[in-house]
């Protein structure tokens, strides 16, 4: 099969490589082993949040001549980023998706835990407020579905106590969710989703409205909106007060409809996605890949004349660390590992990790390199590249997003 | 608890809430002594918690050590018959790989049998029929009743007995002084490491059963106590290699047991000096890692593919014999102290060497001393009468098992807590949730732990009911558990420390093995917690040092 574009990997990067180029006209393809980081995200991306233990707030992007050297920003350099980076929310609402923020300054976003974290782009409907500002409520509802365990309503109340806003909790139950509860492992956030629909949001909403008293709003775990956001809609609306939703632990419902919403999407540009699939090696031509071959297809290849590797680090198996060594597993390509398995890690769990900031070395234009000759036609996206620690930084997102649109404008420019 | 220690004298108060101490405060209490057990930390926070959980046959020692073998054997039965929700009846195999030749091999059947260990001699063939596991390569095998024994359940058991009969029990405080009048010890001092006050506690005999930790203790009393730490590092396999214990036919050296237990499997132990001061800084060395595995494979070559999931170090504490101020001799056996006649300070015992198998033992020698100390004169029942937990017989079992059928999370709630297993709640839906997955526990037991158990944080849970202890190492679960405990606790930024500390605590028996899927595995764990939730270390108080739980 021959394709003008291959993109390895369906993780956030892989999919907005690619509907870039099936949108510029390209034939492309997704060669997509699972699930990515998508499925426990917290419904915020992140540009840039931390700077030497300080939180950013004002004009991230000044910051970018400040980060060291081999960084995804400084390769792209701040003014492109920009450019780039303004295309994000145009593409999420295309995808059906509502987002807020801006790259000129941070908000914040509450976390699961009861923290306000920096972030650049929140959905629609969760919790995101201005850093300088005090919270926009005296008084919320904490509601917790009852029996749900991945929600912490005390912790959320201890984070919005500390910045004086008044905290009730209560839990409420509808009986569409009793035949779920009956298996011990089923009450989950993407499984409870399923069955928030129709009615069952209407009847969600009767009770969340008996135990919201006069709050000025109501924070609610993730569970709503797998699909689309249709459940949420009905749900706000029958809700007396403003409902905003803060991130549960994974499974994520908005990580989820993120990456589905994108997924179809990319098809919908006429896209070839192929799910379950992973891709076992490559031929190369000189400095050309040429084709690759994938598990499902045994010996058939896929060729294409561009290529973009987006496989994630270690939880992505885009990197794998084995007694003696750390290697990419597609093709080998160079990476910036130093040394044996005791120089990957500091003991300290908190302190900045060694392995974090592994990854696939680049040229300036994400080019990788095998055996130290460059790869011209092959491009390294999101958290596979070498040089940064994205957690500590707070960076994940954006250099995912940044890189995977510098590969898509370089393949379709 | 209750706080009416302070008003209180103790006839007894046993220090050390390790698998000796709990048996001691068991022994005491069960034979009418006002008895009061206390634990710096946790219980099994030291060598009763960092061993391979072995149920030895003592064939081990059959060979070096005929008097501790027979001791061995003898305890073995007692706690098949009287703990046996804490014990798995797997069976062993010792053999030999063609570098050990056939020589020690000879000698061991004949010593097993001179200690009253059976000892069946078994054909390499036959080996492998019984045991897939093992190397394919050996060339002798012996069978014998080893087994496995989960150090954490049975120290509970022993405390939760002390407690039924009437004991106190008091954990994170710490001993910092003795009370004395005139040669006599009276009381304790202690500080709380929870919170930093302090008191003080009578008692007519102090029996110290601190394992390493005895050494200072001592000191602290005023005598002197040799005792020599010997660090032992062990790993942990995500899942059972073997059905039986393997060890291998030779002088007791490096990696030369692996025992299966729980959900798990654990190689060891390798054997290293270190300084006193080092007894709280239980770190695996990379050479330690590479040394386990390579002797480990030997044993069984499933271990070269099979993934780990942590690292641990315990102390042995290696006794002196008493006239012996050199410390060259060193004896394995058990050590009780009188302390009067010894130093001439009465009202202090020290009960000391020995082993897990043998606690109950060492139990029944000190309370025994303290006994004719207070001029009481009853027996010891702690041999005929069952613990907590196994007061059914494994038969009653088995028989239930056929009538009832259990769901997993139900037979795995069983063999944490056996017959006590009815005081978790499972009147709805919402108590059978299951918080941890990989080890199946579920609401309900959590609640139990933490009303019931002695739980303060969640290394504690995860010592009660196995919560973090699988594969995911705590990933999904330390949340829900943090949440459960802040609900009893109420106090929501000690829980968020308790649960920056637990992955902290996680990590640091992940570090030694970080590869593979324990590399991904922390890797995601650290984007859930520090990412996804925000836990920013400059926000919380990380405790500092995560063996000191």
């Amino acid at each position: 099969m021959k394709f003008d574009t291959i993109i390895i990997g369906g993780g956030l990067s892989g999919l907005i490589s690619a509907i870039e180029c099936a949108r510029a006209g390209r034939k492309t393809a997704i060669v997509s082993a699972g699930q990515s980081a998508l499925h426990f995200w917290s419904g915020s991306f992140e540009l840039l949040g931390n700077v030497d233990g300080k939180a950013v707030i004002d004009n991230p992007l000044d910051l970018v001549p400040s980060l060291p050297a081999p960084h995804p920003y400084r390769k792209i350099g701040a003014e492109r980023l920009r450019k780039l980076l303004s295309r994000v929310p145009e593409i999420l609402k295309e995808a059906g998706l509502k987002s807020y923020g801006t790259l000129d300054r941070n908000h914040l976003r509450l976390t699961p835990l009861g923290f306000m974290k920096p972030a650049w782009l929140t959905l629609g409907d969760y919790v995101a407020v201005d850093a300088d500002k005090p919270l926009p409520w005296k008084k919320v509802a904490i509601v917790n579905i009852y029996s749900y365990l991945d929600f912490y309503p005390r912790f959320l109340a201890h984070g919005l106590e500390n910045r004086g806003v008044k905290c009730s909790m209560a839990a409420v139950n509808i009986p569409e969710l009793n035949v779920l509860r009956k298996s011990t492992t089923e009450m989950r956030a993407t499984n409870m989703s399923r069955f928030f629909t129709d009615e069952a949001v209407d009847h969600l909403a009767a009770e969340v409205n008996k135990v919201a008293g006069d709050a000025d709003a109501v924070i609610m775990p993730a569970v709503l909106g797998i699909y689309s956001d249709a459940p949420v809609e009905r749900f706000r609306k029958a809700v007396k007060m403003p409902v905003w939703f803060v991130p549960t632990t994974p499974a994520s419902v908005p990580g989820v409809r993120c990456q589905l919403s994108l997924r179809d999407l990319f098809i919908r540009l006429g896209g070839e996605f192929l799910p379950g699939d992973t891709v076992k090696g490559g031929e190369f031509e000189g400095n050309r890949l040429k084709r690759i071959f994938t598990v499902n297809l045994g010996d058939m290849p896929l060729e294409a004349d561009d290529f973009i590797i987006s496989t994630g680090s270690f939880f992505g198996h885009g990197l794998i660390a084995d007694i003696e060594r750390i290697y990419e597993p597609v093709f080998g390509l160079d990476l910036n590992v130093k040394g044996g398995r005791t120089e990957w890690y500091e003991k300290d769990f908190y302190a900045s990790q060694p392995y974090m900031t592994y990854g696939v070395i680049t040229d300036d234009k994400f080019h990788p390199y095998k055996n130290g000759e460059e790869i011209e036609n092959l491009y390294a996206t999101g958290a596979l590249l070498a040089g940064f620690n994205a957690l500590k930084e707070g960076s994940g997102a954006g250099i995912t997003l940044a890189t995977a649109l510098h590969a898509a404008s370089c393949i379709t420019e | 608890m209750k706080d009416d220690t302070l008003r209180k004298e103790y006839d007894v108060i046993v220090i050390g809430g390790g698998a000796t101490g709990a048996g001691t405060a068991r022994d005491c209490a069960m034979r009418g002594l006002k008895t009061i057990l206390i634990e710096r930390l946790d219980f099994t926070a030291g060598a009763t918690g960092r061993n391979h959980g072995l149920l030895h046959s003592g064939a081990r020692y059959a060979h070096t050590d005929p008097e501790s073998a027979a001791e061995c054997i003898k305890e073995n039965m007692i706690l098949k018959r009287i703990a046996h929700h804490c014990i798995e009846e797997t069976g062993g195999l010792f053999v030999s790989l063609p570098e050990d030749g056939l020589d020690y091999h000879a000698a061991f059947v004949e010593d097993c049998r001179k200690a009253g260990i059976s000892a069946e001699e078994l054909d390499p063939k036959e080996a492998l029929r019984l045991e897939p596991s093992v190397n394919p390569d050996i060339i002798g095998a012996v069978k014998v009743p080893d087994g496995s024994v989960d150090p954490f359940r049975l120290t509970t058991a022993n405390v939760m007995a002390a407690k039924m009969n009437g004991a106190d029990v008091l954990t994170y405080q710490e001993v910092v002084g003795f009370l004395k009048e005139g040669t006599a010890i009276t009381g304790v001092k202690l500080r709380s490491r929870r919170d930093g006050t302090e008191r003080e506690i009578r008692g007519k005999v102090t029996i110290n059963a601190a394992g390493i930790w005895g050494h200072r203790l001592a000191e602290l009393a005023g005598v002197k106590l040799n005792m020599y730490p010997a660090k032992g590092s062990l790993l942990i396999f995500g899942h059972r290699i073997n059905r039986m214990v393997l060890n291998r036919c030779r002088k007791p050296g490096d990696a030369d047991i692996l025992v299966p237990g729980d959900t798990i499997c654990v190689i060891g132990t390798t054997s290293t000096r270190i300084p006193y001061d080092q007894i709280d800084n239980m770190e695996v060395t990379p050479e330690e890692v590479d040394l386990l595995l390579r002797e480990g494979v030997k044993l069984s070559p499933a271990m070269a593919w099979t993934r780990i999931l942590r690292a641990y170090a315990g102390v042995r504490p290696l006794v002196a014999s008493d006239d012996d101020p050199t410390g060259r001799s060193i004896s394995r056996g058990i050590v009780c102290i009188d302390h009067a006649k010894r130093d001439g300070l009465e009202g202090f015992i020290t009960i000391t060497g020995g082993k897990l198998m043998t606690y109950r033992l060492m139990a029944e020698e000190a309370t025994d001393m303290a006994c004719q100390k207070l001029g009481v004169n009853k027996e010891c029942h702690t041999a005929e009468i069952p613990l907590p937990g196994s007061e059914d017989t494994a038969e009653d079992k088995k028989r239930r098992s056929h009538i009832i059928e259990l769901s997993t999370e139900q037979k795995a709630a069983e063999d944490r807590h056996g017959t006590l297993t009815g005081k978790i709640v499972s009147d709805d839906d919402a108590a059978d949730a299951l918080v941890c997955e990989c080890e199946q526990v579920s609401v309900g037991e959590v609640n139990y732990a933490i009303e019931e158990l002695n739980v303060h944080n969640l290394v504690n849970l995860r010592r009660r009911t196995r919560l973090g202890m699988g594969t995911c190492q705590g990933e999904l679960c330390a949340c829900r558990g943090a949440g459960l405990l802040e609900r009893h606790d109420k106090c929501t930024q000690r829980s968020l420390d308790d649960l920056a500390s637990f992955l902290d605590e996680r990590w640091h028996g992940m570090y030694p093995v970080c590869w593979g899927e324990t590399l991904v595995e922390i890797q995601f764990t650290s984007w859930l917690y520090e990412g996804v939730c925000g836990l920013d270390p400059s926000e919380v108080n990380v405790s500092d040092n995560p063996t000191q739980h």
